[in-house]
């Protein structure tokens, strides 16, 4: 499903430049539940923009769903970032000014999702994550915990196959922070290919493989079979 | 269609988040948008007036003047016109003016000598009495035909008709009170008198005969054929077009016209100057927009939309924005034709065209300058706007 072969990314820093990633391979099969751990500066960020198609290779050969990245063109990796793959961010990143409801519906709006459809499904998802009684307020009225729930309602508006996720707890408490890696794993229990992009290996822990990344390359990759 | 519907509310809400910014930024184009409508329904409303003060005074007519020390027309030159083209009635004028004092005060009267069809060529109606009627002219009956100004200066609390006022020394015998008439190319029509022709030629002071005549033609399709005919006599009897001069009313009116259209549309490019300035205004602000949104740009473009949706979202604010501006303007220049015609007795009106026009310009100036803010945020790296705070 996700195949990265010798991927590059390089930066142009001034006079320097900066390769954020070195040549990366790796393969991620429909349903797996994988963290990419990694310091600062390891380049995960990166590879997450990458996987996301919010960002371009430099080099190297990046496939989704068996095409090519490179064949798209602007208008067909937003369609990919719309229907294909669900984001959740550290920090949330809701519109503040869109009440929870039209936060989830919005990723439908581009997807030219009937409105009446659009408003039964974000309610069915924000019902999923338990915010049923919070639909019409603004994210600045809701916890922490509450945002990183709506943000997860809206990664699967359009029913996508694959979730990333960038330090989904990395915002939260230890407490609030399981929750939300305890949704996440239920999605992935859905059939849901679920990617987290995490610092913290106790987050890691909680997938069933973990991808180490170090300076750009990676380290080790290990799956563990769980019982 | 359901798209652009869905942006609409998306940029009514976010003109509203920011009411004093929209309204202030908005502010150029209400300006320049009321000031161009208002000086085009000014222009509209003067070219109309003009027509019809002139109409008012009677389209079929034509003027015709020989220069002084250019000699003068001979007696008989109208019967021979006459014999060529169609015409209704025509009056000879000869002009001088006295001066009365009057409780310390100098009143300027101008003396016209004319005959009776004088008052039907000029569509002079009476307020009071009669005109000067044919046997006055034959006669040489020392009567006077007042403008509608006069009897309040020179005949105060006084019965009018049968009153006398002395004129270069001759007592005549007011008849009758032309109504207002208001001032046109011959000076103010409501200070002027006039006496029997003739009469006025053995006075002193006055021009000298056949030298200006008013001619109306029997109908408005016949003008231009008889004022030809004329200027072809005249042509004959004079060595240059230089010692003479005619011209028909629908010239003046027509020369008017243009005048005053020009006029509007100087006065209205001027003031669309202050529109292109409100647009940068707009420009400027929406630069400002795209700039502080970067961070839900790059949300929106992770979640899916396309460069296009993004560019439709911003135009449409901005045109938004400039619409509102449009239909505020409207609004002012509304007010301002009410104040204008409510403090002068100047009839202003504000046209269908002034609408369509308003709200066509300020649609324009929001797509024009807010094509280039959207166009950048349409552009915006998704990760670097995400990177934003």
């Amino acid at each position: 499903m996700i195949q990265l072969k010798g991927v590059t990314k390089r930066y142009v820093m001034g006079d320097n430049i900066v390769m954020a990633l070195n040549g990366v391979d790796i393969q991620i099969k429909e349903g797996e539940f994988v963290a990419i751990v990694g310091p600062s500066g390891s380049g995960k960020s990166t590879l997450m923009n990458i996987i996301g198609c919010l960002d371009v290779i430099s080099d190297g050969y990046y496939e989704l769903n068996g095409i090519p990245i490179k064949d798209y063109d602007q208008d067909e990796l937003a369609d990919i970032r719309n229907k294909q793959i669900g984001f959740v961010f550290q920090q949330f990143n809701l519109l503040t000014n869109l009440s929870a409801l039209e936060n989830v519906m919005m990723p439908m709006t581009y997807a030219r999702v009937h409105k009446k459809q659009r408003e039964e499904k974000a309610l069915h998802l924000l019902g999923l994550v338990g915010l049923s009684d919070r639909t019409h307020h603004k994210p600045t009225e809701l916890s922490g915990g509450q945002q990183q729930r709506v943000s997860i309602a809206r990664a699967l508006a359009n029913d996508p196959a694959i979730i990333l996720a960038d330090e989904p707890t990395g915002a939260l408490d230890t407490k609030t922070g399981q929750e939300v890696l305890n949704a996440l794993k239920e999605l992935n229990q859905q059939g849901k290919t679920v990617v987290i992009i995490t610092h913290d290996v106790e987050v890691a822990k909680n997938t069933n493989r973990i991808i180490t990344l170090r300076d750009g390359l990676v380290l080790t990759d290990i799956s563990e079979v769980k019982s | 269609m359901s798209m652009i519907k869905e942006y609409f509310i998306l940029a009514l809400k976010s003109v509203w988040a920011h009411k004093i910014r929209a309204l202030l930024t908005t502010l150029g184009v209400i300006i320049g948008v009321s000031s161009v409508i208002l000086l085009m329904s000014l222009g509209n409303s003067a070219r109309l007036e003009a027509a019809n003060q002139i109409r008012s005074i009677g389209s079929n007519l034509i003027f015709v003047s020989v220069f002084d020390a250019q000699g003068s027309l001979p007696n008989d030159w109208i019967s021979l016109i006459e014999e060529q083209a169609d015409i209704d009635a025509y009056s000879p004028l000869i002009s001088s003016s006295v001066s009365y004092q009057i409780e310390g005060q100098n009143i300027d009267v101008s003396i016209s000598g004319v005959n009776e069809r004088f008052a039907y060529i000029n569509s002079l109606d009476m307020q009071l009495g009669r005109f000067l009627n044919e046997y006055d002219v034959e006669f040489n009956t020392p009567v006077v035909v007042l403008g509608s100004k006069i009897p309040d200066l020179l005949l105060p609390n006084q019965s009018i008709i049968g009153s006398t006022i002395i004129i270069k020394g001759i007592p005549f015998e007011v008849i009758g009170v032309v109504q207002e008439r208001g001032t046109n190319f011959s000076g103010d029509n409501d200070m002027m008198v006039y006496i029997p022709i003739d009469y006025a030629s053995i006075m002193s002071g006055f021009s000298s005969i056949n030298k200006t005549f008013y001619i109306a033609a029997n109908s408005e399709d016949n003008i231009d054929f008889t004022l030809n005919r004329v200027l072809t006599y005249l042509s004959t009897v004079f060595p240059s077009d230089s010692n003479y001069r005619a011209f028909s009313q629908t010239q003046v009116l027509g020369v008017l016209e243009t005048i005053l259209g020009l006029l509007t549309s100087l006065l209205a490019g001027i003031a669309s100057i202050s529109l292109v300035v409100g647009g940068i205004g707009i420009m400027n602000i929406m630069l400002v927009t795209v700039r502080e949104r970067t961070k839900e740009i790059g949300i929106r473009k992770a979640l899916g939309a396309r460069q296009s949706q993004i560019l439709a979202q911003f135009l449409i604010e901005a045109v938004l924005i400039t619409t509102l501006g449009g239909l505020l303007g409207l609004l002012v220049s509304y007010v301002g034709t009410l104040v204008i015609s409510w403090i002068t007795d100047f009839n202003v009106v504000l046209g269908l065209d002034a609408v369509v026009l308003s709200l066509v310009f300020s649609i324009t100036i929001g797509v024009i300058f807010g094509l280039y803010p959207a166009y950048n945020a349409s552009k915006l790296e998704p990760v670097e706007a995400l990177r934003f705070e």
